[in-house]
């Protein structure tokens, strides 16, 4: 057990996520919080560290979806898109409604949300199953056309959302003044039910066996094209669900929200070890890669670092990871084949 | 687990190496004053020139009154409002005593403002405000007067009369939504002027001259450009694609590679935005603010220079003394 604990990618990207928050507390130094008084080191305080899982949770919440998408062969470029899309849409409808109880208003902002994402996941997975072409050129258009109607039905206003789900998204629940634990709370849900999805599910399984080897899924009487949709349709979902608790948590949205987000989801999913040919990947590897991309642009920052280097430092580490894991990939492979031959 | 070994050997790498160039020490706790600047992107010579002012005042201040100030740059690559609220909120976890921001979107960081506030860190605005939000002060042009001063000046070379269109940048941003405003506010006081449309286009040079060539094509009777921001001006494409006897531009900016239209006669006025004031103003305010303890009031209005071929080498001589580089020596050694 304890092999197989070791040998697991989950526990590498922790003790990677551990060794780079180590050095982050190591070299931070400390400051004098304004409110208390007391010296606290500037990287290990439960602010900075509920701001870090802050900032991934909208990328890893994302990611969890774009990782089924991409245990199934595919990839979805358009979630920063439906990100806008439904934030936007969101924010007009509770605005045209008007005011509402704090419920209402949750149901209604929640439910306009995930039900552009459902459409718009849906959207993506009929084209791409229904016109047999590549999810790429597909999600490509998508990103710009979703974007677009974003852009021209918010008049590229950014519109408020109403208070009372700001002081849901921002509830301290206990923690304390200025922490706002809500949005890390839902990532590790979303991760939870992922990963029960992916691992303890039939229909988990079968998105495995879509990605690995989608011929052979077909022979063994797999229903390939709902598989496929029902991978677009949870990404658009899950985008949907990101955009109202980033919305909601920063009180706004407007088209130009979750421009660029896609890379980074993708990203995310690709350094928590999914494989882009498909029938590799993991929810919680996909949440622990948002959350080391955001705490290596963390420590751009708390390093004091000329911040300008934050995209070659990323794009380098993620080129250099992915390169190096296929590389090992290929040395084991090889070593099992000539254990084979001889 | 090679993976995530690569993922580490890379980032503690390439940070070192990175670290090398541009880094300061982690700091602890000491006295003096830390100010977090974050503008709306790393990328746009106008936040780069406020930048020189900021860290130029933190020295003057720290020289005269003998505490250390320190400007942090926290500005995003690219425009992002939700990344601004997060640096804001990044800012004040790391202990900065106050924070200085251009917002790209309001209602974004009017949250992120006021828990910053809260938690006993002063907030205060330049160049695009907050007004909803906690900032206790805001130095900047007044936008509907910049749009309107942009439509009279360039009535005025227009002899009150033509066809124009307006240059607008990213619709997003409302500070530049007020610009477009009061251009055409203005321009109801002209009964010969028409504006056949407002154009906006993503922020680069590169991009907005290619949006004026395009439009320039699509409505060839075009005599005037009321540009609320000089991005085509920053590459010299223009200069060559417009007649200056046929067509006008009047333009918000006067940074060093848009004098040449000044000189040329293309852009015969230029509304300039002292920008390196934008630091150097707002940090000195801060610094009164917290140090002194002293009021600041919450509107501190900045007024255009108007840049002119008659003053171009004065313009020229006080770019280079902000810290601009690139001034050519040419308009150095004009009047």
């Amino acid at each position: 057990m304890i092999r197989r604990a070791l040998a697991s990618s989950q526990l590498g990207l922790v003790l990677v996520i551990v060794l780079l928050g180590t050095i982050l507390t190591i070299s931070a130094g400390s400051h004098v919080d304004p409110r208390s008084g007391l010296e606290i080191n500037s990287f290990l305080n439960s602010y900075t560290l509920i701001q870090t899982a802050t900032d991934a949770s909208f990328f890893a919440i994302m990611a969890v979806g774009a990782t089924l998408v991409i245990i199934a062969g595919g990839i979805d470029l358009s979630v920063g898109s439906i990100y806008a899309l439904a934030g936007v849409a969101a924010a007009m409808v509770l605005r045209a409604m008007g005011p509402m109880d704090s419920l209402a208003t949750f149901a209604v902002g929640a439910g306009v949300a995930l039900g552009v994402g459902l459409v718009c996941g849906t959207f993506n997975g009929l084209m791409v199953v229904g016109l047999k072409v590549h999810p790429f050129i597909i999600t490509l258009g998508t990103m710009w056309i979703l974007r677009g109607i974003a852009f021209v039905t918010s008049e590229a206003q950014s519109i408020l959302l109403p208070g009372s789900l700001t002081a849901v998204a921002k509830a301290s629940l206990g923690l304390g003044a200025a922490l706002y634990p809500v949005p890390m709370l839902v990532m590790l849900a979303v991760t939870a039910c992922g990963s029960v999805y992916l691992g303890g599910t039939v229909m988990g399984r079968h998105i495995f066996a879509v990605g690995g080897n989608e011929e052979a899924s077909r022979f063994a009487g797999l229903r390939i094209g709902r598989i496929k949709t029902g991978v677009f349709v949870l990404s658009g979902l899950l985008a949907g669900l990101a955009a109202f608790i980033g919305a909601s948590f920063y009180g706004s949205a407007s088209s130009a929200d979750g421009t660029g987000y896609e890379l980074y989801v993708i990203a995310s999913a690709v350094v928590g070890g999914a494989s882009l040919s498909g029938g590799k990947g993991s929810a919680v590897s996909a949440m622990l890669g948002a959350l080391l991309i955001v705490l290596i642009r963390q420590s751009i920052r708390t390093l004091h670092f000329d911040q300008n280097y934050e995209w070659i430092i990323i794009g380098s580490a993620v080129v250099i990871a992915v390169v190096l894991d296929q590389a090992s990939a290929r040395f084991t492979a090889r070593r099992l084949a000539r254990g084979t031959g001889r | 687990m090679t993976r995530w070994f690569g993922i580490s050997f890379a980032t503690t790498a390439i940070a070192l190496a990175a670290g090398c160039e541009g880094a300061t020490p982690a700091t602890t706790a000491k006295p003096g004053l830390r100010v977090a600047v974050i503008a709306k992107a790393s990328d746009n010579p106008v936040f780069l020139s406020a930048r020189t002012g900021a860290e130029a005042a933190a020295k003057e201040l720290s020289q005269k009154h003998g505490i250390p100030v320190e400007i942090g740059w926290l500005t995003p690559a690219k425009e992002d409002g939700q990344v601004q609220a997060q640096r804001i909120a990044q800012a004040v976890n790391e202990g900065f005593n106050a924070v200085l921001i251009s917002c790209s979107d309001a209602g974004k960081v009017n949250g992120a403002i006021n828990d910053a506030v809260d938690r006993g860190v002063p907030v205060m605005t330049f160049d695009s405000d907050a007004p909803e939000s906690k900032r206790f002060a805001f130095y900047g042009v007044d936008d509907i007067k910049t749009g309107e001063a942009v439509m009279n000046e360039l009535a005025a070379q227009m002899g009150g009369k033509g066809p124009i269109a307006i240059l607008a940048g990213n619709q997003n941003a409302p500070n530049l939504r007020k610009r477009v405003e009061g251009v055409k506010q203005a321009a109801t006081k002209y009964p010969g002027i028409t504006i056949v449309d407002t154009f906006y286009h993503v922020e680069t040079p590169q991009d907005a001259a290619a949006e004026v060539i395009r439009v320039q094509n699509a409505y060839p009777q075009l005599r005037g450009w009321a540009m609320i921001g000089g991005w085509p001006l920053f590459t010299p494409t223009l200069l060559t694609d417009l007649d200056p006897a046929r067509t006008k531009i009047v333009s918000v900016d006067a940074l060093p590679p848009e004098l040449a239209y000044v000189e040329k006669g293309l852009a015969p006025v230029l509304l300039a935005q002292p920008t390196y004031l934008w630091g150097y103003v707002s940090v000195q305010r801060i610094f009164d603010k917290v140090q002194l303890k002293q009021d600041v009031p919450q509107i501190i209005p900045m007024e255009l220079v108007r840049v002119t071929k008659d003053n171009l080498g004065t313009w020229a001589r006080q770019l280079r003394d902000w810290g601009f580089s690139d001034v050519p020596a040419a308009y150095l050694n004009m009047k």
